[in-house]
């Protein structure tokens, strides 16, 4: 799943007009690497939310600011596994 | 002409402007010097297409064209448009913040009677459809009424005075006289000021239309905005933005750059009467072309032109009429009205015919109402008919009046600055 969820990212990274053409995993989403605004961070996590279900609450943006895209992506399926078997 | 000027002067040494006459404001205003309407029928796959009839829809612009790339997010037209006409304005002025002006000394100023409800409109259709999740974050930076005015600070470094003004149809003109206002008050010595509006969505235009605010029934577009005419019955939806660099003249004079016209008085009244039909009598209207006039310490023998908030409505143009009158007896000044071919840009409009007045004075030629072909006996002015009237003035008002009972008139004169443009 981790695959698909990292394109999902790049890809909505990239809807954004960020430019993806260097992003991997390692890339900070911070301001070592894509530096996006608390707006963009926000507009991820609405974007998760809508496709794969799960959510970020306020007081976690800032720790999502502070992740790698491969930290986000991980932090994602962790999320979809544990919410599961709820369904 | 002799004028009562109490601090610094004001001049124009910028102009921008972004309407169905298209981008730039010396092919604008010579399109409307050669009665050329830009009003047309909302063409298949507009979004206007099957809620109204005429419509006056300004070029295409690309967010990537003014902003950028990760900037551009839905940010909504109106605030592009807005952008378009800065851009052009400073470039016109040919002015750089930091380089020629101190940035906290740099002011800005755009209004909008509503920011970008087009935005808003396609968040409220997608959140309904797809639900919740639907809703950007991006929303509201896309689409507030002052993100006009910040996108241009952010853009040109201007650390100084922001603000919008919602006046509905005078915001473009409260915009132009409170940068009037900062400059005589030496609280700044540039201001970028100016309106936009992009209203051309289905839920703004069918209220419009309920409301029987609309032009209705013309087979040709072009027919449908005649102010002062006959048969007019009602104005012309349109979008658009016109933005003016106003400098203390003597900081322009400073940097050699020149002026089109000085911006010389304003004045601003409320009819408080309804929401949004005008006092019959103009009394509003008059007490602000009268407030203008004080400020500028000039009387109505010096105004030789004025262009009119002329919308094309019944009530209003006959109001406007009546206020002219009040003031200036049966002396009325030329009159014309910019809406006949550009619509009713709502909170850009002020801001645009504010552009339109300091061309006429640096140009000397006066741009006429298009389709007024049988003045109405309630309407009976001094009217710019046909084609441009060529004659120099020393003086012009730029009328707007608003839904809300808002009424701004602005008064402009030649160029104090040695280089005129």
């Amino acid at each position: 799943m981790s695959t698909e969820v990292e394109k999902f990212i790049i890809e909505a990274l990239s809807n954004m007009n960020y430019d993806v053409s260097e992003v991997t995993g390692d890339t900070p989403l911070g301001p070592a690497g894509l530096d996006l605004e608390s707006l963009s961070v926000a507009e991820v996590a609405i974007q998760v939310e809508d496709t794969y279900g799960v959510k970020f609450e306020e007081d976690e943006m800032e720790t999502v600011a502070l992740l790698t895209v491969a930290g986000l992506v991980k932090e994602i399926v962790d999320r979809v596994s544990a919410a599961a078997p709820a369904k | 002409m002799t004028g009562r000027t109490t601090g610094p002067a004001a001049v124009v040494t910028g102009i921008g402007t972004f309407s169905s006459l298209g981008r730039g404001a010396a092919d604008t205003f010579d399109a409307l010097c050669h009665g050329k309407s830009g009003l047309v029928r909302p063409p298949a796959g507009h979004l206007l297409d099957g809620s109204v009839d005429v419509a006056g829809i300004a070029p295409d612009i690309a967010a990537g064209e003014v902003l950028p790339p990760s900037e551009g997010r839905l940010v909504d037209r109106y605030a592009l448009m807005a952008l378009a006409a800065a851009d052009d304005a400073m470039a016109d002025a040919g002015l750089v913040v930091g380089r020629d002006a101190d940035p906290h000394r740099v002011a800005v100023i755009i209004s909008s009677g509503a920011g970008g409800l087009s935005t808003y409109e396609a968040q409220a259709l997608a959140r309904a459809e797809r639900g919740p999740t639907a809703v950007s974050p991006y929303l509201l930076p896309g689409m507030l009424p002052n993100m006009a005015a910040a996108r241009i600070a952010i853009k040109y470094g201007i650390r100084g005075w922001s603000s919008a003004i919602a006046t509905a149809c005078a915001a473009g003109a409260h915009a132009v006289a409170e940068a009037a206002r900062l400059i005589r008050y030496g609280e700044a010595d540039v201001v970028v000021c100016g309106g936009a509006e992009a209203p051309l969505n289905p839920t703004s235009a069918l209220a419009f239309a309920h409301a029987r605010a609309l032009s209705h029934g013309w087979d040709d577009p072009e027919a449908a905005s005649r102010p002062f005419d006959r048969r007019r019955n009602g104005f012309v939806l349109a979008e658009g933005a016109g933005v003016l660099v106003v400098e203390r003249a003597e900081h322009a004079e400073a940097r050699g750059a020149a002026g089109y016209a000085d911006l010389l008085g304003w004045g601003a009244t409320t009819d408080a009467y309804r929401p949004t039909a005008p006092r019959p009598d103009g009394e509003g209207a008059a007490m602000s072309m009268r407030g203008a006039l004080a400020t500028a310490g000039l009387g109505p023998q010096d105004i030789g032109y004025i262009n009119a908030h002329g919308t094309s409505t019944k009530l209003g143009d006959i109001a406007e009429t009546k206020a002219v009158h009040a003031v200036f007896g049966d002396r009325s000044p030329a009159v014309s009205s910019t809406k006949s071919m550009t619509g009713h840009l709502l909170g850009g409009s002020g801001a645009l015919e504010a552009a339109v007045c300091a061309l006429a004075i640096s140009q000397g030629r006066m741009p006429p109402t298009h389709n007024l072909d049988e003045v109405d006996p309630a309407c009976d002015l001094d009217h710019v008919r046909g084609e441009a009237r060529q004659q120099r003035i020393e003086a012009a008002i730029s009328n707007s009046f608003a839904f809300g009972g808002h009424n701004v008139s602005l008064l402009l004169g030649a160029a104090s600055t040695p280089k005129k443009r």
